[in-house]
């Protein structure tokens, strides 16, 4: 009796045990799919939409050091103005491509592999190409072949494995689009946003981006082929319907994950136009308004360079009924930078909008300054009354002003900044999704005031720039430069700047067609309608453009592709392969003519150079992320470049950048 | 298993072999306290004969004896009793404690009571009389102090607010790893995690922006009969993946076989902050830039010019908070006949803080029933409960969300007004509208404890049913069935015109809802025999655990019409939804065998293998083992007055723990829409398909021992355990893909020593003294990490310069990292220790190390309690005293002060000058500057006012971790309480069974050298891992309370 006890009891539990490992299979998230069970075509749009973020915070931030753009934000101040390379600046690009795409093209190749869906494979190898080309451009060195698999420790490449290894993922791409899919494979229009599954234009894009990266090897002898880029421009895009854009958005009020920014707006909006701390550099100004001193002003200018309103008078309904437009100028921080001397590297403030009529009183002690204060007001028509060495101003309501009693600032409405608005980011709900400029309160809004127009590469709803014609003309314009063929390099050149202005005309053609040229006041908005053919063809035909392959000369072709990149890294890595303005490359002069060191340059800790002609003069890489890789993968990330967290690794040329291996490979030795 | 099965085997076959004599007769007896608990491993002797026996865990024994013996029952702990074998077969006898002791029965793994002197590890278990001395509605908080190698933190001063506790260190260094140790209540595991509900992007919530419970705050603490804390791994080892950090083990109360009691109590308190932060008025708002013009626009910090005299400086920070209240009141009613008994509890407990519209309300009730039919004994156990939450943000949560009221309360200006914090329309009075755009100002914190609305609700039921059936007398077999569920509503609502990003101003509305369920089911038999002199016992068990959490969040922006504040009046394109279900399930099998011999050796071993539900399918199923014995040596001594007692004891265990539900997977974040495609990619979490579990091995040796008769008592453990293959998700390398990597890696190595010491001082008929004083320590640190890891960061919450950090191989395990200046250097380069400063020649200032360094270790160095009861004739006069030796806490309020201008250390000279001493950044040359407010200094080619450079002095002063960190010794009185009995003045009446009165005051005084607010209060309640205990950032200051007291039982 006991015994069958036992052994009833032992049946029992052996049941149990086995009906228990059914019981137990309950590890599976019901609620969130993984990495095994999501659409392959699902994952691009994801890739595209977190690429363009890490593509816009790295166009951002390179265009301060390029000097397209001014910040008075402390940590970008530090690449517009002081040139004390912050590391502050190094996180989000390496975080939003590593954490936001990186593991995401490997579970992408992955999974297309297993279903034969060869053109999604080639999607995942060009987004490896492109965000790992342009963590190459930063950063010099950084996981590669580990990367993005979830090794917790994974060690760093040198940049010349990973540049082979971006152009043999381009490689591969090229050969996988031309490949039929498997059958039950997804079709690529299917995941596609940004070229809606043409491979052709993928096709172009690999091309393009060969010779954009081929072209980086301008320094060294041994590897530069102007005839194998030739070679790839030709099978690139050919015109402006070949190119390859990321669209923005201005509908949907989501925002992303990691950052908190909307997910639907172009990359480069959420970083150069979201805050009030970036405005248009002088450098960048100049360019367009006074190049080869022409005097001539590009008919680019005004829908690139801000415009707020001024002047502005209320009608009784409280609506503007009569402004000026006060187009901004450009901040300098590489000549006298009068403005910042006296204030101080990042006191450039943001104008403020009067509700009511403003009385701001300044205390100024200097004579001198006291004087040409009241001069300027005079010469803005302001009316102002004096007492000893205060002076006092009424804004009356309306005005667009700068809410200090600090007379060094008082006069900052003329450095409009470049902010835009979306609806996920304006809060005012009564702002429709087409009038994306920036009002500095709903007061503002409800008068019809505007704080800033914005400008035409960083609006929420411009087009994100990945691969354009006009790149394409200024490479071959370049390349033919370099072989000796000024009359082909003309021709490129040309090509290259009508294919800009055109492409910005269809894009301010699509804008007014879409009412953004209207506020709810009635106000028309200029900034957001063609440019006047009349202005390009007087600029096409002045001394701003070489009139003639005699005249051309390098620094034509790249100021002028310059202008055209604007907010985008490519500007800085030109800049790197021609010293900056060092004038030290081929026979081809200062290309980047009044591009230096200002007078509040304090970064001799970070760029050890004393002079221009030493690489370590400028800013020539990143340095990694000071917590998120060198603090937390420290052993490796020093193994290979001992000098990763020294203060002056931000003058380090990065592979590219050098004329030989062996330069390289002498700045990571220890 | 084998070896429990031949076990098994010998244990049947001895008895068989058991013979009996026809003139004796068996007599059957039980033998109780004097509270009708039964006395386990008393020993049953016949006099002037060898043989004998023990009773069991229920008390009863078996023995042949015939009609004339004397029965000699002995029981440690107790005085002894003769008692003559007469004709009746049954024998009942109450043996009395002998005065003083502790308890010599406590309750061990799986509720089931030991002798003390059978442990090979250590137990410490307190009763209700105990655990009441200084109530506190949260248990934990009334540990504190009472029980070695015990570390409890309150998360904050808030009422609600729940409190971490800590046995011997913590195991797991990632967040979201739980330290705490297991709660188990009446058999069922009770479970006491610190929800953190809501979306940190958009509510503003994380563990350090409000005030959260942590679930053992459910138990109504009158409740409780008795608590016991299995601190080792050997002592909790019965319950396998769940015991890598001890067991609390909760026995609530049960009825009494007698007549019905009814009692009632009711008390009243009134609580006050304990020490506020003290701010500077002599300096008003504003700011100098670098030219030296002042600028006073839209600026909080108070670095402008002197306040004149004539101003009204407002008290700001001693005006917002007011007196604390509670109200508590219970009533329980038990009473039991032969085979049953009931217990049925009621209680309400309401809390007001000190912050003004904050507030706690518990109520509780519970049914305690047990019925006996034979062998057979039914027991049930129901408590439901209902906790409500009114809190307040405190600081400032990620992404715009405002920067909450302790933290604007404690940068606002003096010279303004905090009250006035509201328009007559409605709107928030703001001191710089129209210079601020909303969403760069600071929310008033009287607007956002007034117009914002934080609630979190709980409604809890649990419940078990036990059924016992005795087999035969060495056999028995126990089944249980424990059900624990909850339900928490978090309600965030801020209103339409607060200081957030300009997407949330126009009102921001969010719910969370978190269903926790948990089912278990245990089966267990014991088999207890004794042969000769040695006594024998095996148990098996097994046991299944499955945990459902169902989490909804929906928030939604911008109320279409004001006043509705619903998500009916939210637009659908501004509404969210997430929903997360989290399962996990587990199936435990266990034994236990043990032997003793007389009452001298005892051994036991346990063993216990788990199938855990969150681990890989290869790798789920895994065994833990454990040994453990004692020797009572003094049964060898001839008996001594010096040396009443001794026992060595020793224990060995693995245990270890499992993973966290999905870990073993990568999982997708929710689809984005873009144009007319779905976008959908990976968290920044990875998994990993090849987890192990968590292994601990840890071992304790230590030894009881009672001197003078029994008047003092010793008792002395030290530890060692070791958890390896630690799973975690710490932040690694962002290249690796993610931000969180889940991996098995590093280890944890914790050390430490226990001595509790106990005396009656005095020992009267009047008067009597008895003091507890206990001392112990833990060093945790942290072993191997992953190769080419060289820094731990267990979580992502910085507070001032601070984080949570540590770094392998050596590290604390509660270290903290920060920022430094910069000391000078030798020839080579080398940093001196303790060199002077550079001073940077670019700023002006010190120079800031870029490194990340480890600045401190949070661990205290030693902790202990100090209590004492005096009992003169009617009056019990008891005091706890809390002691803390070392331990680094870093003062984040007085940090954030010095930022914003208000420190007291910022009136250094008036801010009339400044003065650096160091070595030149440059030329590494002796320096010494002076700035004096009315002078301009060019460095490195920038010309700086006096004033501007004083200002960026402070900030530089601040961004210097060491500035603020403190080794913290204190001495509290935690408690003191005044007793009075009526029961004399009762004697003539037969209505009121007692009545006494009590009076306590908790946190009285506090002898420290933290210049603070208060040393103990963590900065983020609940994190896992090293958590924030030892960060004192912007919290709600912790209170002292004075609280009056009646008990009436009828």
């Amino acid at each position: 009796m006991k015994k069958t006890k036992y052994i009833i009891l032992g049946c029992v539990l052996v049941m149990s045990l086995t009906s228990c490992k059914k019981w137990l299979d309950v590890n599976t998230d019901p609620d969130n799919p993984n990495n095994q069970s999501v659409l392959i075509q699902n994952r691009v749009p994801w890739i595209q939409h977190f690429y363009q973020y890490t593509a816009g915070v790295t166009n951002y931030r390179t265009a301060c050091q390029a000097g397209v753009y001014y910040s008075n934000s402390g940590t970008q101040n530090t690449f517009t103005t002081t040139w004390q390379c912050s590391s502050s600046n190094s996180t989000t690009p390496y975080q939003t491509w590593f954490v936001e795409v990186s593991s995401n093209i490997v579970d992408l190749y992955n999974s297309a592999q297993a279903k034969g869906a060869y053109q999604y494979m080639a999607i995942s190898d060009v987004f490896s190409a492109l965000g790992y080309m342009e963590m190459l451009d930063l950063y010099g060195e950084m996981p590669y072949t580990q990367a993005g698999t979830g090794n917790p420790s994974p060690a760093p490449d040198d940049g010349k494995t990973i540049y082979n290894g971006c152009m043999a993922k381009l490689n591969e791409a090229i050969g996988l689009f031309n490949k039929t899919q498997e059958v039950g494979a997804p079709a690529l229009s299917s995941g596609d946003l940004w070229n809606g599954g043409d491979v052709s234009k993928w096709i172009k894009l690999c091309w393009g981006l060969k010779a954009r990266y081929m072209l980086k090897l301008s320094k060294k002898a041994d590897l530069f082929n102007a005839d194998s880029i030739l070679y790839c421009l030709s099978q690139g895009p050919q015109s402006n319907a070949d190119n390859t854009v990321g669209p923005g958005f201005n509908n949907s009020t989501v925002t992303d994950y990691l950052e908190g920014d909307p997910v639907v707006t172009n990359g480069n909006f959420d970083y150069a136009a979201y805050g009030n701390a970036i405005r248009i550099s002088q450098y960048y100004y100049n360019l367009l308004t006074n190049m080869n001193g022409s005097g001539v002003i590009d008919p680019r200018m005004s829908k690139i360079v801000p415009a707020s309103m001024a002047n502005v008078q209320l009608n009784s309904s409280g609506q503007v009924s009569s402004y000026t437009w006060n187009r901004s100028i450009g901040v300098d921080s590489y000549d006298s930078a009068t403005r910042l001397v006296a204030g101080g590297p990042t006191s450039i403030q943001t104008a403020t909008y009067a509700t009511t009529n403003v009385s701001k009183t300044y205390t100024i002690s200097d004579a001198t300054a006291l004087a040409n204060f009241i001069a300027a007001q005079v010469a803005v028509g302001r009316s102002y009354t004096t007492t000893g060495n205060t002076v006092t101003i009424i804004y009356p309501a309306g005005s667009i002003y700068i809410n200090s009693s600090n007379y060094i600032y008082a006069g900052d409405t003329v450095y409009v900044n470049m902010r835009s608005s979306a609806i996920a980011t304006s809060g005012n709900p009564n702002q429709p999704q087409n009038d994306v400029n920036w009002y500095p309160s709903v007061d503002a809004y409800n008068a019809g005031v505007i704080g800033s127009t914005g400008s035409y590469q960083v609006r929420p709803i411009s087009d994100q720039e990945i691969l354009t014609y006009d790149e394409m003309c200024f490479i071959k314009a370049e390349v033919e430069m370099r072989k000796g063929d000024p009359a082909d390099a003309y021709t490129a050149y040309i090509a290259g700047i009508q294919a800009h202005m055109d492409m910005m005309q269809a894009k301010l053609a699509e804008w007014q067609g879409a009412g953004f040229d209207k506020n709810a006041a009635g106000v028309t908005i200029p900034d957001m309608e063609p440019m006047n053919q009349t202005d390009i063809n007087t600029y096409l035909t002045s001394s701003a453009v070489a009139q003639g392959p005699g005249t051309l000369t390098m620094s034509d072709i790249m100021l002028q592709k310059y202008i055209a990149m604007g907010c985008s890294i490519e500007n800085y890595n030109d800049m790197r392969r021609f010293d900056f303005s060092a004038g030290d490359v081929g026979g081809f002069g200062v290309v980047y003519p009044g591009y230096q060191r200002g007078p509040l340059f304090t970064g001799q800790a970070q760029l050890t150079g004393s002079s221009p002609n030493d690489p370590r003069y400028w800013m020539r890489r990143w340095m990694l992320p000071p917590t998120y890789e060198i603090n937390y993968n420290s052993i490796h990330t020093l193994a290979l470049n001992p000098h990763a967290a020294d203060p002056n690794i931000w003058s380090m040329p990065v592979w590219w950048d050098c004329a030989t291996d062996a330069q390289y490979y002498g700045y990571l030795a220890k | 298993m084998r070896k429990l099965v031949t076990a098994l085997l010998v244990l049947l076959l001895l008895q068989l072999s058991q013979t009996t004599f026809a003139q004796e007769r068996v007599i059957n007896g039980i033998v109780l306290s004097e509270d009708n608990t039964p006395v386990v491993g008393a020993s049953v002797l016949i006099k002037g004969k060898t043989s004998g026996t023990q009773t069991q865990t229920d008390g009863k024994f078996t023995i042949t004896a015939s009609p004339g013996d004397i029965l000699i029952v002995s029981a440690v702990g107790f005085t002894n009793r003769e008692i003559k074998v007469g004709n009746s077969s049954t024998i009942s006898t109450t043996l009395q404690r002998t005065e003083g002791q502790l308890g010599e029965v406590v309750v061990t793994a799986l509720g089931i009571k030991k002798q003390q002197r059978s442990l090979g590890y250590s137990v410490t278990q307190l009763n209700a009389n105990e655990l009441m001395k200084n109530k506190n509605t949260n248990i934990i908080n009334s540990l504190a102090g009472k029980v070695p190698g015990v570390n409890i933190t309150q998360y904050s001063g808030s009422p609600g607010a729940g409190a971490s506790i800590t046995l011997r260190g913590g195991t797991s260094t990632s967040e979201g790893r739980q330290n705490q140790p297991l709660f188990v209540v009446d058999g069922i595991i009770y479970d006491n995690s610190t929800t953190v509900t809501g979306n940190t992007g958009t509510d503003g919530l994380s563990r350090s922006n409000t005030t959260y419970s942590d679930r053992v705050m459910d138990i109504n603490p009158e409740d409780i009969e008795s608590l016991s804390v299995l601190k080792g791994a050997a002592a909790a080892a019965l319950y396998g993946s769940r015991a890598a950090d001890g067991v609390v083990l909760i026995t609530t109360k049960q009825g009494q076989e007698g007549r019905t009691i009814v009692n009632f109590n009711s008390k009243i308190s009134s609580s006050w902050a304990d020490k506020l932060p003290q701010v500077q008025t002599e300096f008003g708002p504003g700011s100098y830039s670098s030219n030296g013009v002042l600028n006073t626009d839209g600026v909080y910090n108070s670095w402008g010019p002197k306040i004149p005299a004539d101003s009204t400086i407002y008290d700001n920070i001693g005006n917002f908070f007011r007196h604390g209240a509670i109200y508590d009141n219970n009533v329980n009613v038990s009473g039991g006949s032969k085979n049953g008994s009931f217990f049925l509890s009621g209680s309400n407990f309401k809390q007001k803080g000190i912050v003004p519209g904050t507030d706690y309300d518990k109520t509780t009730f519970r049914f305690n029933g047990d019925q006996k039919y034979g062998g057979l004994t039914l027991n049930a156990n129901v408590a439901y409960s209902v906790a409500n939450t009114d809190r307040t943000l405190t600081t400032a949560g990620l992404y715009g969300s405002g920067v909450g009221s302790m933290q604007a309360l404690y940068g606002w200006p003096t010279t303004y007004n905090i009250k006035n914090y509201i328009n007559p329309d409605g709107s928030q009075n703001r001191i710089y509208a129209g210079t601020l755009a909303l969403e760069d100002d600071i929310d008033n914190p009287y607007w956002i404890i007034n117009e914002d609305n934080l609630t979190s609700k709980t409604n809890r039921f649990t419940g078990g049913i036990n059924g016992n059936y005795k087999i035969t007398n060495w056999w028995d077999i126990t089944g249980r069935v424990g059900y624990d569920q909850y339900t928490t509503n978090d309600y965030t609502y801020i209103a339409p015109g607060s200081a957030l990003a300009p997407l949330y101003q126009n009102g921001r509305l969010s719910k969370d809802m978190v269903d926790y369920t948990y089912i278990t089911t245990t089966v267990m038999t014991n088999f207890h025999k004794s042969f000769g002199n040695f006594d024998t016992h095996l148990l098996l068990g097994t046991t299944s655990e499955d945990f459902n959490t169902v989490n909804q969040n929906l928030w939604g922006y911008t109320f279409s019409t004001p006043g509705t504040i619903s998500f009916n009046n939210i637009e659908n394109t501004n509404k969210f939804f997430t929903d997360a279900t989290t399962r996990r399930r587990l199936v435990g099998a266990y034994g236990e065998v043990g032997v003793s011999y007389k009452d001298l050796v005892y051994l036991t071993a346990t063993g216990r293998n788990d199938w855990s539900s969150t681990l890989p399918i290869a790798n789920r199923s895994y065994f833990y083992p454990s040994v453990s014995g004692s020797f009572i040596f003094s049964q060898l001594l001839h008996p001594s007055k010096i040396l009443t007692y001794g026992k060595l004891r020793a224990s060995w265990a693995r245990v270890g723990k499992d993973a966290n539900p999905y870990a073993t997977n990568t999982y997708e974040n929710p689809p984005i829409s873009i144009g007319s495609y779905i976008g959908v990619g990976n968290q920044y979490y990875s998994g990993n398909p090849i987890l192990i579990p968590e292994i601990q091995s840890s071992w304790e040796v230590g030894g009881a021992f009672r001197f003078l008769n029994d008047r003092i008592g010793l008792d002395y453990t030290y530890y060692h355990n070791e958890t390896k293959n630690q799973i975690g998700q710490p932040r690694l390398a962002q290249s690796g893909g993610f931000i969180f990597s889940t991996l098995n890696s590093g280890s944890v190595i914790n050390n430490g020593m226990e001595i509790a010491l106990t005396g009656k001082v005095v020992s009267q008929k009047d008067f009597s003294w008895n003091a507890m004083l206990n001392f112990s320590y833990n060093r945790g640190r942290l072993g191997a990490f992953i190769p080419g890891v060289s820094y731990f960061y267990p979580t992502d919450a910085q507070f001032g310069t601070i984080k949570a950090a540590s770094i392998p191989n050596g590290g604390y395990f509660a270290g903290m990292t920060g920022q430094s200046y910069l000391r000078a250097v030798d020839a080579n380069g080398k940093t001196i220790a303790n060199g002077a400063y550079q001073i940077d020649t670019k700023t002006g200032l010190y120079k800031i190390n870029p490194a990340v360094l480890v600045v401190g270790n949070r661990e205290p160095g030693y902790i202990g309690g100090f209590e004492n009861t005096l009992r003169y004739k009617a009056f019990t006069l008891s005091f706890l005293l809390d002691i803390r030796i070392g331990g680094d806490v870093f003062n984040g309020t007085e940090s954030a002060l010095v930022s914003n201008g208000l420190s007291k250390k910022t009136l250094l000279n008036d801010r009339q000058s400044v003065t650096l001493n160091g070595v030149s950044s440059q030329t590494g040359s002796d320096t010494t500057v002076t700035y004096n407010a009315n002078q301009s200094y060019n460095i490195g080619g920038t010309t700086y006012s006096g004033t501007n450079l004083i200002q960026q002095y402070w900030s530089n002063y601040a961004a210097n971790s060491y500035n603020f960190i403190t080794s913290v010794n204190w001495l509290k009185l935690r408690s003191l309480s005044l007793t009075y009995d009526f029961s004399g003045i009762l004697k003539n009446q037969k209505v009121i069974k007692g009545l006494s009165a009590t009076v306590v005051g908790t946190n009285l005084f506090t002898w420290t050298n933290y210049k603070g607010m208060d040393p103990e209060v963590s900065a983020a309640g609940g994190t896992g891992g090293s958590g924030s205990t030892g960060i004192d950032y912007l919290g709600v200051p912790a209170v002292a309370s004075f609280t009056f007291g009646v008990n009436v039982k009828f």
